[in-house]
């Protein structure tokens, strides 16, 4: 008897712990696209469990990007052309790997940094062994109110991040931009101006000898 | 005894379809997958992955390829390395930035040998956790002998702590960001008038030039 309780405790705290499998941290990347590439992110999903994709284009081009996410039979869940910026929600469907891919296959010469979110079900528990039987004191939910808001916090965050740097990027190539174009501008100026003399010079060089052998 | 056995296949089966890393993508061999990571400065950025290599007979993904690892480098704003190690098929690898901005991770296989990538595919699973992320709790809890409220209290805290710190790092960006603006405007302002004065002194020079050299040829 006393085995068999050993043996059942055990499995209870594998189906748990496998349990918290469902919960799984999300994943945020920033990645650079070259042209004409794609690029693909697989994620294994459970049936039922909520995700949230998102994406964003940091610097590039104008700044749009094409995405696809396809479920584990290949049915199209989202598909979207030269997007900005978006968000999109849905609940796993079927058990397996979703697939989602960003493509620059439109653009010929300019790569794109990319900044995806892809979040899998809910965030871990902070205690493993919580037991959910009684209810979260008042001070317990008024702290888990605060973690939502400070999550979301940090998510405009990021986005505001992401929009800076992609006005940064675009200041900066102003700057070189400008410095490029007026030396190169001063340069063809003189040039130009230069050439006029001499090519104005020349017309009337060459009349001048021609006048002389007629008179002689 | 029975019990045993069933709750190993159970763990067996559910850690197949349970990956410890969620995230994976496909790599080629001599191909280099880089990410960027944006952070304050004094953030803790932890990464693992995993591999896996594409097995023609059962063509399906073996659970690990020993032998095989990958070579991850780290460069801080500054284009200075600061990691450039080699790991084996499964590895860890962390550390903290010194100075606020763009950090680059790259990846790339160290396989020398064509014959490991006969599938032309890599699997990589990867999973890079910044800042308040890579604090594990419940170990937390365990060392400081923490109640439920004290770890939600201090959870809160690092999480402020993270806000605070990205407040920082945007008010020394958009200094950056104000300084090249007012760089710009600088430039804008010298070329315009350096433009002018250039335009004017070779339209005069022109025009002395060219009466000096009609009078010269007895044309005016």
């Amino acid at each position: 008897m006393f085995t068999m309780y050993g043996s059942i405790r055990v499995l209870l705290q594998v189906l748990w712990a496998q349990l918290l499998c469902g919960w799984v941290l999300g994943s945020e990347l920033t990645f650079e696209l070259p042209d004409n590439a794609k690029q693909c992110f697989y994620e294994d999903i459970i049936i039922g469990t909520k995700c949230t994709l998102e994406f964003q284009v940091v610097t590039g081009g104008h700044y749009d990007v094409d995405c696809r996410l396809e479920d584990p039979d290949g049915t199209v869940l989202y598909k979207e052309m030269k997007k900005q910026y978006d968000s999109f929600t849905f609940t796993a469907a079927k058990n397996g790997t979703y697939k989602f891919c960003f493509s620059n296959e439109f653009s010929t010469f300019t790569h794109k940094t990319v900044y995806f979110d892809f979040q899998v079900g809910e965030d871990p528990p902070l205690f493993p062994n919580e037991n959910r039987v009684t209810a979260l004191t008042q001070m317990e939910s008024a702290c888990v109110s605060i973690h939502e808001a400070l999550k979301s916090v940090i998510d405009y965050q990021t986005h505001f991040r992401l929009r800076e740097a992609q006005g940064r990027s675009r200041a900066e190539d102003l700057n070189t931009r400008v410095a490029f174009w007026s030396i190169g501008e001063a340069f063809i100026l003189l040039v130009v101006s230069i050439s006029q003399v001499v090519l104005l010079r020349s017309f009337f060089s060459d009349k001048k000898t021609t006048t002389t052998r007629v008179g002689s | 005894m029975m019990l045993a056995v069933s709750a190993a296949t159970l763990t067996l089966l559910l850690a197949w379809i349970c990956p410890s890393y969620a995230l994976y993508f496909h790599i080629g061999e001599t191909e280099k997958k880089c990410f960027i990571e944006e952070i304050p400065d004094e953030t803790m950025v932890i990464g693992k992955y995993r591999t896996q290599l594409w097995d023609k007979q059962t063509s399906s993904f073996l659970p690990s390829t020993p032998g095989l690892g990958m070579h991850v480098e780290i460069k801080d704003p500054d284009t200075k390395i600061i990691l450039s190690r080699q790991y084996g098929s499964d590895g860890r690898f962390t550390f903290t930035s010194h100075t606020p901005g763009e950090h680059q991770i790259c990846l790339h296989s160290n396989s020398t040998k064509m014959a490991l990538f006969a599938g032309g595919k890599l699997r990589v699973h990867l999973d890079i956790q910044v800042g308040e992320h890579t604090n594990n709790y419940p170990e937390i809890a365990a060392k400081d002998k923490l109640t439920e409220l004290q770890l939600r209290v201090r959870q809160l805290l690092d999480q402020v702590e993270q806000i605070q710190k990205e407040q920082n790092y945007q008010r020394y960006r958009e200094e950056r960001f104000r300084m090249t603006s007012e760089s710009t405007n600088q430039r804008v302002l010298w070329w315009s008038i350096a433009q002018t004065l250039i335009l004017i002194v070779t339209g005069i020079w022109q025009m002395k030039h060219l009466k000096s050299f009609f009078e010269a040829k007895k044309l005016v």
